[in-house]
């Protein structure tokens, strides 16, 4: 670009020293044919600029469109890692009033057979201070003997309760491998913005990533929105294609 | 099935393990250890006598692939019943788990019913 604007003052000198010499001599047919001349010359450079922005627009553009990366970033992750983010959402929601379920009715199980206990204790106390009348303590002997089986049926209950909530929480790994899509997408997008300025800027780098043989790789949780041709959606499903291998 | 065995559980999560740790005990297995990744996992292995391996897929450092096929290949490893209990649920994947030599395989989320199935399973077929 130095040597064509060096090229364009020399030719602007010229005509400027032409002119100068038609002005002295009065020439003024010379004269008109120069500041023509300096016209189109002024004309023709802005014409040279235009053309070279051009080709700059046009090679960015370019590069863009090339970038296969980028277009399936925007095609197919951004919407991915908007269905990943919604599906977090969901799946804490869920996690959440699992748990709290599983912790009301456990309560509510406790709070039950703590007012059997208590109202059994009272009898118990009345009893050892032998305030009991025989045909009361009749009904106290059966009462306990149903309250001790309750209390064996019910612990399992609330075990049982006490497992969904642990398995609840499972959560926390599915959205915690989502999070973390997310983020090394976000942070791929952050690299492909910088390397756009740094195309803008005139440099032009193509990186590929190398890719490890299919299925090899582990990509985490998969969406339920995803082919059902490549992706088991099911326990079920698990089964049956190991159980066509042989399994 | 010896309900006394040692199980390794790996996974980079700690509440995973945690939960597999529990299911597995509330089906009668005590004797339990954690590793975080195949590469804590490996040495471990290698000088705890475990009877049985529950690992995860998707880990940092060394992941379940990698570890699997590390056992299969090592000489006084390579019998050992290996579970993969992963997220990991594309077709291929699972082929290539399969091939690999895995014993199981649990998708996540899975139920404390479906781990007692996939397990009693490996140890009927072991023990037939």
């Amino acid at each position: 670009m130095s040597s064509e604007s060096s090229y364009l003052t020399e030719q602007y000198m010229d005509r400027l020293d032409d002119l100068t010499a038609a002005m002295e001599s009065g020439d003024s047919q010379a004269i008109n044919a120069l500041v023509s001349e300096l016209t189109t010359l002024r004309e023709t450079s802005l014409y040279q600029e235009l053309g070279m922005l051009t080709r700059e627009i046009h090679d960015t553009i370019r590069s863009f469109a090339d970038d296969d990366r980028l277009a399936s970033l925007a095609q197919d992750e951004i919407p991915d890692a908007k269905e990943r983010l919604q599906l977090i959402v969901t799946k804490t929601d869920e996690a959440a009033h699992r748990t709290m379920a599983g912790a009301e009715e456990t309560v509510s199980m406790i709070d039950a057979f703590s007012a059997r206990a208590q109202a059994m204790r009272e009898r118990w106390r009345r009893f050892r201070k032998r305030e009991l009348s025989k045909q009361e303590f009749v009904v106290l002997y059966q009462d306990l003997d149903h309250f001790l089986e309750v209390i064996d049926d019910e612990s399992q209950a609330i075990h049982g309760k006490m497992t969904e909530i642990m398995l609840a929480q499972d959560y926390q790994d599915i959205t915690g491998q989502m999070i973390k899509q997310v983020v090394s997408m976000v942070q791929e997008i952050e690299e492909r913005l910088v390397r756009l300025v740094t195309i803008s800027g005139g440099a032009v780098d193509g990186g590929q990533t190398s890719e490890a043989p299919r299925g090899e790789t582990a990509e985490g949780p998969q969406l339920p929105s995803a082919s059902r041709d490549k992706v088991a959606q099911s326990q079920g499903d698990v089964d049956d294609l190991l159980a066509s291998l042989g399994f | 099935m010896d309900k006394d065995m040692k199980i390794l559980i790996v996974d980079d999560f700690s509440t995973m393990r945690r939960i597999i740790k529990n299911l597995l005990r509330d089906l009668g297995f005590n004797n339990t250890a954690e590793a975080d990744d195949g590469q804590t996992a490996l040495p471990m292995l290698k000088s705890g006598n475990f009877d049985f391996l529950v690992t995860d897929w998707n880990m940092p450092g060394m992941d379940g692939l990698t570890l699997l096929k590390t056992v299969r290949s090592d000489e006084n490893l390579c019998d050992m019943p290996v579970l993969m209990v992963t997220a990991e649920a594309k077709r291929d994947q699972i082929v290539v788990a399969a091939e690999a030599g895995v014993n199981g395989y649990v998708v996540k989320p899975f139920t404390a019913a479906t781990l007692k199935e996939k397990i009693e399973k490996i140890f009927q077929r072991l023990e037939a």
